[in-house]
């Protein structure tokens, strides 16, 4: 027989054992679920600001504002503001003015917007005056509007780059030609009172007379804007006529794709050249395969970054440059190249 | 403490174990609550963004309507409900808590917040419009409100289907961690029993077994082993005292055997002493009995005494006095001996003639012999004896009519001797205990040759070998007695 000690330490051991070893499985599970359940490790930290901005644009989901905004978020995180591709995490679709409204209404602390010269927008601009927002405009003007600053592209500039490209171009599509003449259409935005479109045919235009050649038919053929869809059908009407032009120049992201589009489906590469406008990844593809000749490839980062710099600049002091210009490059197969490898590492 | 386990009672040890593995199994259970309680915590704050925003869109649509219907009726009814829904809203806008973040909700938020203000104020405006009649502004402003309207119930309409988005991702992810808490709970509870189940086994089997171990101990002892090794008790609670009182028990019985078995064997002893002196006694009186009888003396004196009266003429007294030396001649030669029935006829005629003698012819005596049986073994001394029991219980006082009438004859194979008297006759008792030998003559010393009827039988039984060897019939009192032996048809060789 056990020893009565043996006995009653036994019943000790036993007891206390066991719900040791129960208490260390409740332990162990616990801490198990915790390290497996990854208890809400995976929110982003979260940052504040102190000011507030918005972007406001006709069309939020093209790359070229896209990366506006891009370069407009990084000044302005820099400067401890924030600022909102507004529309962008809205179920409806709205236009650029109703956007103006509910800025205005939203109380925010600066406004850049894509402007025109109509009178909604400018009597918009004014509204936001009196609510004592700033307002900077970019790309588009409403040069008769209180705005405080006018983010430009340089038109004329542009007008002068195309009008090279232009020439460059001429004396190869003559040469197929029986008379001789090149056929050159202008695409314009028939709906868009944008100044700067003017500016970059007059650009065309002179360039292309101070060239010194007298073979180029140019045609300002305007496109009709106002309804979605209505652009590319525009452009397919313009294509299948037999007089289809020589050189398209386009003036905006959306031609320019769906004019390459357009020239791919019917056959037409290498008779119809196109200049662009913007480097997206779709128009660097088409340069890269030679149906786009050329492209107008703006600085949009620094588009983005002079707007924020604007509107700070006017919180802070009370006045800002009337007037910023972004850098204007020319893309075509000769640096395409460079500018697919910059759009990769931009991605990552 | 060592001290206080060791003196528990079981019904306490018991609640103990008891206690605690329900304690245990409660701890789990509140610590697998509070888990769960947590995960529906989250669960319920993943939505609750959600209801606030409706609640926020329907006091909105709430404040729309009622401005609508005042403007439209002027009544002071929808003027009311105005005021009322309007410091609904007013409520809800304050509880907004939006920031300029870098996360899209808040600042959706922080706009519709914003917004929400605003609206409230055209409405107010719009209101104010209405009862001062200024139609022209109060249209104006109603327009404006209701664009106002549609704008911040569409961005809150926005938010709500970003943030379900959100939500619901969020939600997959809950649901995700839930099954897996689940799966551990089930692990963790069912751990938990089986050391639950453990603990009350050991321990309780740690309890019992001393009982077990008893029970075994008490069989043993049932069965008579009583030099089994005693069980020390364990602990001082209940089953330790049934231990200590089983032992106890053990060994006072083992002392009560020990006692028994002393006195028992005192009293053998004594027994046998006291058998020794009866033996010794009894020797002593043989050898006294035999010290006076010497038989060749015996013959020698009666010859003497025949002769004696051979000389004086006396031929009666010579008859006797042959037939008497005959007699004892006869005894004690042939007393162990196997005889024929012949011998033992013999001897019963010497006998009656000397009963004759002595009692004057009182004695009548036949025989009826059948010759072919003369030659038939038996052992000694057994008709004698019969004969001499009916003259002394049988027919002793009759005075001159007794008779005794021996006969001899075969049936089947066996010899039976028959010897009748008209005696008293014995009662069925009587001849019950004579043959089985319980029978006590009390008068085993007085006038006879001291072989006594149980002697007869039992020397019968062994010559025969079979229990049927004498029967004896008596119609009863003063009806005489018959004695009948049977022996086996046996002839000398």
């Amino acid at each position: 027989m056990r020893s009565f000690k043996d006995r009653s330490s036994n019943f000790k051991w036993v007891l206390v054992s066991t719900v040791t070893l129960g208490i260390l499985t409740l332990i162990i599970a616990t801490v198990l679920f915790r390290f497996y359940s990854g208890f809400n490790t995976d929110t982003v930290p979260k940052e504040f600001y102190d000011k507030y901005f918005v972007l406001i644009t006709e069309d939020y989901r093209s790359s070229f504002w896209q990366s506006v905004y891009k370069g407009a978020l990084k000044e302005a995180v820099n400067n401890n503001a924030y600022i909102e591709l507004f529309g962008s995490n809205l179920s409806n679709d709205y236009s650029k003015e109703e956007l103006m409204e509910i800025a205005i209404n939203a109380g925010v602390d600066g406004i850049v917007l894509q402007a025109d010269e109509t009178d909604e927008i400018l009597r918009l601009i004014k509204e936001a005056g009196n609510a004592k927002i700033p307002v900077v405009t970019i790309y588009g003007d409403a040069s008769k509007s209180d705005r405080i600053s006018f983010v430009g592209v340089g038109s004329y500039n542009i007008g002068k780059e195309y009008g090279n490209k232009v020439l460059k171009l001429a004396s190869q599509a003559a040469k197929g030609k029986l008379d001789g003449k090149v056929k050159l259409t202008v695409l314009l935005n028939s709906h868009s009172e944008d100044p700067g479109q003017n500016i970059i045919c007059a650009g065309i235009q002179e360039t292309i007379a101070g060239g010194g050649k007298d073979n180029i038919e140019t045609t300002l053929e305007s496109i009709d804007n106002t309804s979605a869809f209505s652009v590319e059908e525009s452009i397919r009407d313009l294509l299948i006529r037999e007089d289809a032009p020589d050189i398209i120049v386009c003036l905006n992201e959306q031609n320019t794709v769906c004019v390459y589009q357009a020239v791919v489906d019917y056959n037409l590469v290498g008779k119809v050249n196109i200049l662009g406008y913007y480097d997206s990844d779709v128009i660097l593809q088409g340069i890269k395969r030679n149906v786009i000749a050329s492209s107008i490839s703006i600085d949009t980062d620094q588009m983005g970054k002079s707007c924020v710099d604007a509107l700070t600049e006017y919180i802070e002091n009370g006045y800002a440059n009337q007037y910023f210009t972004a850098d204007v490059t020319s893309v075509d197969a000769s640096n395409v190249d460079e500018y697919i490898e910059r759009e990769l590492k931009y991605e990552e | 403490m060592k001290n206080k386990i060791r003196s528990l009672s079981v019904k306490a040890k018991i609640s103990c174990i008891y206690i605690i593995t329900n304690a245990f199994i409660l701890l789990v259970n509140m610590v697998l609550l509070i888990g769960i309680n947590r995960m529906s915590t989250n669960l319920e704050q993943v939505y609750t963004e959600n209801l606030r925003l409706n609640e926020l869109s329907d006091h909105l649509s709430t404040v729309q309507d009622n401005m609508t219907e005042y403007l439209t009726s002027k009544t002071s009814d929808s003027l009311g409900e105005y005021y009322v829904s309007a410091q609904k809203l007013s409520n809800d806008i304050n509880d907004i808590n939006g920031r300029i973040t870098n996360v899209s909700s808040d600042r959706m938020l922080r706009n519709i917040k914003e917004l929400s203000e605003n609206y409230l104020e055209l409405v107010d405006q719009t209101i104010e419009a209405k009862r001062g009649r200024n139609v022209e502004k109060y249209r104006v402003r109603y327009d404006r409100s209701t664009k106002l309207y549609k704008f911040t119930d569409q961005y809150i309409y926005s938010l709500n289907n970003e943030q379900f988005k959100t939500n619901s991702a969020r939600y997959v992810e809950l649901i995700t961690e839930y099954k897996r808490f689940e799966k551990i709970s089930i692990i963790v509870i069912v751990t938990v029993i089986l050391l639950n189940i453990l603990l009350i086994i050991k321990l309780s089997g740690n309890i019992i077994r001393p009982l077990s171990k008893l029970a075994e101990q008490a069989n043993v002892i049932a069965n008579g082993n009583f030099d089994i090794e005693l069980m020390q008790p364990s602990s001082m609670d209940e089953i330790g005292i049934v231990t200590k009182a089983f032992n106890q028990m053990v060994e006072s019985i083992r002392e009560y055997i020990e006692k028994i078995r002393v006195g028992m064997e005192t009293e053998r002893e004594l027994k046998e002493k006291e058998l020794l002196m009866e033996t010794h006694l009894k020797d002593a009186q043989l050898k006294y009995l035999q010290a006076q009888i010497n038989p060749h003396f015996m013959f020698n004196t009666l010859n003497a005494g025949a002769q004696l009266s051979m000389l004086e003429g006396d031929d009666k007294t010579y008859d006797y006095l042959q037939n008497v030396a005959e007699f004892f001649r006869y005894t004690v030669k042939k007393g162990n001996d196997n005889v024929t029935i012949k011998d033992e006829i013999e001897l019963v005629n010497h006998y009656i003639y000397i009963l004759n003698v002595r009692f004057s012819g009182e004695i009548k005596y036949t025989e009826t012999i059948d010759e072919d049986l003369l030659n038939v073994m038996m052992p000694g001394m057994i008709l004698q004896p019969i004969v001499e029991n009916s003259v002394n219980h049988g027919i002793r006082e009759m005075a001159g009519r007794g008779r005794i009438d021996l006969s001899i004859y075969r049936m089947d194979d066996l010899a039976c001797i028959s010897i009748k008297d008209n005696g008293v006759g014995m009662t069925r008792e009587t001849i019950k205990s004579i043959l089985d030998g319980t029978y006590e003559d009390i008068d085993i010393k007085s006038d006879s040759n001291g072989i006594g009827m149980d002697n007869v039988i039992a020397r019968l039984k062994l010559f025969t070998g079979s229990e049927d060897v004498m029967s004896i019939i008596s119609e009863g009192k003063n009806m005489g007695t018959e004695v009948i032996v049977y022996l086996p048809v046996k002839e000398e060789v």
